[in-house]
């Protein structure tokens, strides 16, 4: 008796289990394929051969012009990612309870805990400013890159005058993606600099105070002090150039580390999927599953960093140094 | 810079791609999430106060009723008590009444024995006197003026009671 209510329960079972089984052999054989036939392999080399040589293709693929805009699969990438989050956006707004169902919660947990997060980096009036940029390159980073990982998503191509390419790729595997986002974020931390400091600002990376008061004590006669303060005004206008090279280098070091990553993490995917004998399904899923998780990293060190970096451009230079 | 595919049309408009995300997001998700961030402390909080406050109502109206329940108690032992006492008076009241009404009654009867008494004793005296008379008429053989034998016998009756009497 028992037996067979284990055996009813096992086909009852079942036939979900089937269903599942099946939708996990279609992602998991789409994925191969569709890694194989992915957004930076060369299409001819896989056509030709199964393995021939793997020719990464850095620049995002023209798929038509608007007028005189070429509009490139990484473009229309980034238009579903906004079209994602706006349609997110979009449900949130459409009935704002002070009592939430289930997905209104998750959303506003997000946006309360990295809000939280900007109060404790920022101080809760820096933080409304800063708010808006850097939770929303968060979340584009996050949405860019996990759209990137579903299965298929960038295997579909399209026939255009330049031949056959592929209609979508992961946005940020385009440096333009990471370059725009790193200008804005360059952009913005300046301003907000300016705002708050006015000429302040740059008194951080053009720092000759020392070194003018060292000058007018040499000429009052004070030649013993004169000369300590000439030194260590050297030593801060060298300071302060320091500063503005590490500041306008930021601008490379986002870009490329986002870049890096994201084009890394596909690269990746792509040469275990050629590497399938050697390492099977279980070391391609952990990778896989790892490159979910360097995506949403990414996008908390892209919008962490430049909430850093607003923090430190709107906190006056001299204070921070006595306190 | 070719090979990385940095290209300024592509990057302009993406630059242009985030401007518009943000200001939809800053418009649709961002503004009205912090509002009610803002709202929902405030909303606890006044929320808890009132709660407190009915609490606070609820104990003092027990405590009201509290009293006017003793209050009522007390009332009604006054009132009860009070009863008490009325009815002890009202009982006393009747026995006494009672009392005085069988005492006149008793004293009404005593009268009106006393009277009977003198009413029988004079009849008897009238009768006696007239059997005396009688009597007398018969021993002496002749007929005495029957007023002038009244007037003796009730002289010497008269006589006798007040001996008696003495």
């Amino acid at each position: 008796m028992s037996n067979k209510k284990v055996g009813c329960g096992c086909i009852g079972c079942s036939i979900p289990l089937v269903v599942f089984i099946t939708i996990l052999v279609v992602i998991i054989s789409l994925s191969v394929f569709g890694f194989m036939k992915g957004g930076l392999a060369n299409r001819d080399n896989i056509d030709k051969a199964f393995i021939n040589e793997l020719d990464i293709k850095l620049p995002a693929e023209v798929i038509f012009n608007i007028g005189p805009l070429p509009i490139t699969n990484t473009i229309i990438t980034t238009w579903i990612s906004m079209a994602i989050l706006i349609l997110i956006a979009f449900f949130f707004t459409r009935k704002p309870k002070l009592i939430l169902g289930k997905m209104q919660n998750v959303m506003e947990m997000i946006i309360e805990w990295f809000f939280n997060f900007c109060k404790d980096v920022a101080g809760d009036q820096n933080a409304r400013r800063f708010f808006p940029v850097v939770m929303t390159i968060f979340l584009l980073v996050i949405v860019n890159s996990l759209t990137n990982l579903i299965p298929g998503y960038n295997s579909i191509s399209v026939p255009t005058t330049e031949g056959s390419v592929h209609l979508l790729r992961g946005a940020n595997t385009d440096i333009n993606t990471a370059l725009s986002l790193s200008i804005i974020s360059f952009v913005c931390v300046t301003y907000w600099g300016l705002q708050s400091q006015k000429f302040g600002f740059f008194k951080q990376f053009i720092n000759v105070g020392r070194l003018a008061k060292g000058g007018k004590k040499l000429f009052t006669g004070k030649a013993k002090s004169a000369l300590g303060d000439i030194g260590f005004g050297i030593i801060d206008v060298f300071v302060g150039f320091l500063e503005l090279l590490s500041y306008l280098i930021r601008l490379i070091s986002f870009t490329f580390r986002l870049f890096g990553n994201m084009l890394g993490g596909e690269i990746l995917v792509l040469i275990l999927f050629y590497l399938l004998v050697f390492v099977g399904f279980g070391g391609i899923q952990v990778i896989y599953i790892f490159e979910m998780l360097v995506g949403v990293i990414q996008g908390l060190i892209f919008g962490g960093l430049t909430l850093v970096f607003a923090t430190l451009a709107v906190t006056p230079h001299e204070e921070e140094e006595h306190s | 810079m070719e090979g990385l595919g940095i290209s300024l049309s592509t990057l302009i408009v993406q630059i242009v791609n985030f401007i518009i995300l943000a200001v939809i997001l800053t418009f649709l998700l961002y503004k009205p999430v912090l509002k009610m961030l803002d709202e929902r402390p405030r909303k606890i909080r006044e929320s808890l106060e009132e709660a407190q406050k009915i609490k606070d109502q609820a104990a003092q109206a027990e405590e009201g009723f509290k009293l006017k329940l003793e209050a009522a108690s007390r009332e009604g032992q006054e009132v009860i008590s009070k009863a008490m006492r009325t009815g002890e008076e009202v009982r006393q009241k009747a026995l006494q009444e009672a009392k005085r009404e069988s005492q006149l009654l008793v004293e009404k009867a005593r009268v009106e024995i006393q009277r009977e008494r003198v009413e029988t004793a004079n009849e008897l005296k009238k009768e006696f006197a007239d059997l005396a008379v009688v009597a007398a008429e018969k021993i002496i053989g002749k007929s005495l003026d029957k007023e002038t034998h009244r007037q003796i016998i009730d002289n010497v009756l008269e006589e006798s009671s007040s001996l008696k009497k003495k």
